[in-house]
């Protein structure tokens, strides 16, 4: 084996100018695709902790037809009940209840139509970080009566600041048409300029009174200790309680759903793209080795050397070249996600591109251990496969090439 | 001892479309201790012979016996170790292992033997002593002259400590010093040591060292002479 290594090694280096080529290759190969599919995963999941943590939570309980029709009336019953249950249960980690309707917001210069949220300000600011949004004014905890915050877009369409007041108009729980009047107190900026556009918040108990005559929550969010947790808790409630329907953050988003998976498929894809190429590299570099040397395999065999330990020494050659390269390739590539995971690549160039599809320009990598396993079991795949075709050519050498006068 | 034996040996390339006859019924047998040239013009089938006797080919017809084993019948992969054991080979283009140094290529058979690593190094040396390169054991092919190499390549032969060596052209790549030189160091060897070599050869400087010359032609052997001997006698 050893003499096998070692002969492996220096035909190598045989001629080092092809083999630094092929180690370049496999070295800058895998380090571009280790982090891209870093850039690709961070992007992924910067996108779901955000709107989890920022806006939909591991899971939410609705009543079961509020998301379809979306009428105020259809709120959630049993809400104390429920509350009560989800402060008891150790997976819980927070919860918080919104009061919700659709209406239209008028300003001087114009109307639009919003989602109105009313949030109860301390539970959600245990709950999500949407109070981080907040770029002008502030929060909700203002002493301000009737407050609201509103998406920057949507103030700057409605050519609003704070002080300024706008009127809420929407139907309340008895289908009656009702409107309110409220002073903006602060803006805020999420990554996605299209939910600034639509959304505004209020405190619940201000949306309430003029909503409804007793208490009513539309929605009740909940984070957990984990979101595997979500299926099971979910679950449980629909069982303990009937006329609610509780759903898991993939079930609520599928869209969100579909993107982790996307990230998943986008990581096989570039990997196969990256592998196919490294795959013809050491194929073309051991075949030119291979044919240059056939007079030199031929005094081999002729000698008396194996057609095992020809076989070996082909494969050995690849699997030499293409492990240190993708080694070097990984520890870069290693190092480069480190930085970035916490320096983040930089993309502001592309900001404003990127808020209206609700991305974010600061891109963190991210690449678990088990990522980079897969990767490098797929790299030791490929380069055993593809040093089989010249290691199988290889001991179909004639002994006779060494005979050959040319 | 009848070291080497072919009975009826043919070889025939291109059966089915354009049959070339390299070999025809060729019989010869090779004694131990014996330093045979097979001569004959391009074509004449000298190199096949070699090839079949070596075990790299295999005949249409006929056999070969290696010190009584048939080798023509056998697998490629028990013939491949039966000529690691058994025949030690020197080719015209000295054939050395380019990334290894005069005493690795030397080395490099007797590992494939899984020799005791002190007995490899100690014979690789004295092996090299003997052919005259005892101070180049560290030069690669590159940094040799041909003969030089081909001093190497011999050397290589002997290391397996074969029952013959075979040598295709030997000399054919080798101005006469060198030539003359490497004739030197294997008739030593064959006068000294007993060891038996069998050349495939054009040039006349073999030739003439040669005891025993077998003339082929068409195939076939056409003369079957000894020369410069005393102690050898036809097959």
């Amino acid at each position: 084996m050893k003499t096998l290594f070692i002969i492996s090694w220096r035909n190598i280096w045989r001629h080092p100018a092809r083999s630094a080529v092929l180690l370049a290759a496999v070295i800058a190969g895998l380090w571009a695709g280790v982090v891209t599919v870093g850039i690709i995963n961070g992007v992924m999941q910067q996108r779901v902790d955000y709107l989890i943590e920022s806006e939909i939570t591991h899971a939410q309980i609705h009543q079961p037809d509020f998301l379809a029709e979306g009428y105020s009336r259809l709120f959630i019953p049993g809400h104390d009940e429920i509350t009560q249950w989800l402060s008891n249960d150790p997976r819980v980690v927070s919860f918080t209840s919104r009061t919700i309707t659709d209406g239209m917001l008028q300003s001087p210069i114009k109307t639009s139509g919003v989602r109105i949220s009313g949030i109860n300000i301390e539970t959600e600011t245990q709950t999500t970080n949407f109070h981080e949004n907040i770029v002008d004014g502030e929060y909700l905890d203002s002493d301000i009566n009737n407050a609201i915050i509103m998406g920057e877009k949507l103030a700057n369409d409605h050519n609003v600041e704070i002080g300024n007041r706008i009127v809420l108009t929407f139907e309340d729980t008895n289908n009656e048409l009702t409107s309110g009047s409220f002073n903006i107190v602060g803006i805020f900026r999420s990554a996605s300029a299209t939910f600034d556009e639509r959304n505004v918040f209020v405190r619940s108990e201000d949306l309430i009174a003029v909503l409804a005559d007793e208490p009513v929550f539309h929605e009740i969010g909940i984070m957990l200790q984990h979101e595997d947790m979500a299926g099971e808790i979910t679950s449980e409630l629909n069982a303990e309680f009937s006329g609610i329907k509780a759903q898991t953050w993939r079930q609520l988003s599928p869209e969100l759903s579909m993107l982790v998976e996307l990230g998943d498929v986008m990581m096989i894809l570039i990997t196969t793209i990256i592998m196919i190429a490294l795959a013809f590299g050491i194929l073309n570099t051991m075949l030119m080795a291979l044919f240059e040397r056939m007079r030199e395999i031929g005094m081999l065999l002729s000698i008396g050397m194996s057609k095992l330990r020809v076989f070996g020494m082909i494969m050995l050659e690849s699997i030499i070249l293409t492990i240190s390269g993708a080694a070097t390739g990984f520890l870069l590539a290693w190092l480069s996600i480190r930085h970035f995971s916490g320096a983040g690549v930089n993309l502001e160039m592309f900001a404003e591109g990127a808020a209206q599809v609700g991305w974010d320009y600061i891109i963190y990598p991210v690449l678990t251990p088990v990522e980079y396993f897969a990767i490098l079991v797929v790299v030791v795949i490929i380069t055993l496969l593809s040093s089989l075709y010249p290691a199988i050519k290889g001991i179909r050498i004639n002994p006779l090439e060494a005979a050959k006068n040319t | 001892m009848t070291i080497v034996r072919t009975e009826n040996l043919s070889k025939v390339y291109n059966p089915d479309t354009v049959p070339v006859h390299a070999l025809r019924d060729v019989s010869i047998k090779i004694e131990e201790g014996e330093f045979t040239s097979i001569v004959g013009p391009s074509g004449s089938g000298k190199t096949t012979l070699l090839n079949m006797i070596g075990g790299l080919d295999k005949p249409t017809s006929g056999m070969v016996r290696i010190n009584g084993e048939e080798i023509s019948k056998m697998k490629d992969s028990k013939r491949i170790d039966f000529r690691l054991q058994n025949i030690g080979f020197v080719f015209q283009h000295y054939n050395l292992i380019p990334v290894f140094s005069a005493r690795e290529n030397v080395s490099f058979i007797m590992l494939l033997q899984n020799r005791d690593k002190k007995e490899i190094e100690q014979r690789a040396d004295e092996l090299l002593e003997k052919v005259g390169l005892g101070d180049r054991k560290d030069a690669r092919p590159v940094q040799m002259s041909g003969g030089e190499q081909q001093r190497v390549a011999v050397a290589r032969a002997l290391a397996s400590e074969p029952k013959f060596i075979l040598a295709d052209e030997p000399t054919a790549n080798l101005d006469t010093k060198s030539a003359m030189n490497l004739l030197d160091i294997m008739s030593n060897m064959n006068k000294e040591q007993n060891i038996t070599f069998v050349f495939s050869t054009h040039d006349q400087r073999v030739i003439d060292r040669a005891r025993r010359v077998i003339t082929m032609v068409d195939g076939a052997i056409d003369k079957d002479e000894y020369q410069n001997t005393e102690t050898n006698e036809p097959a």
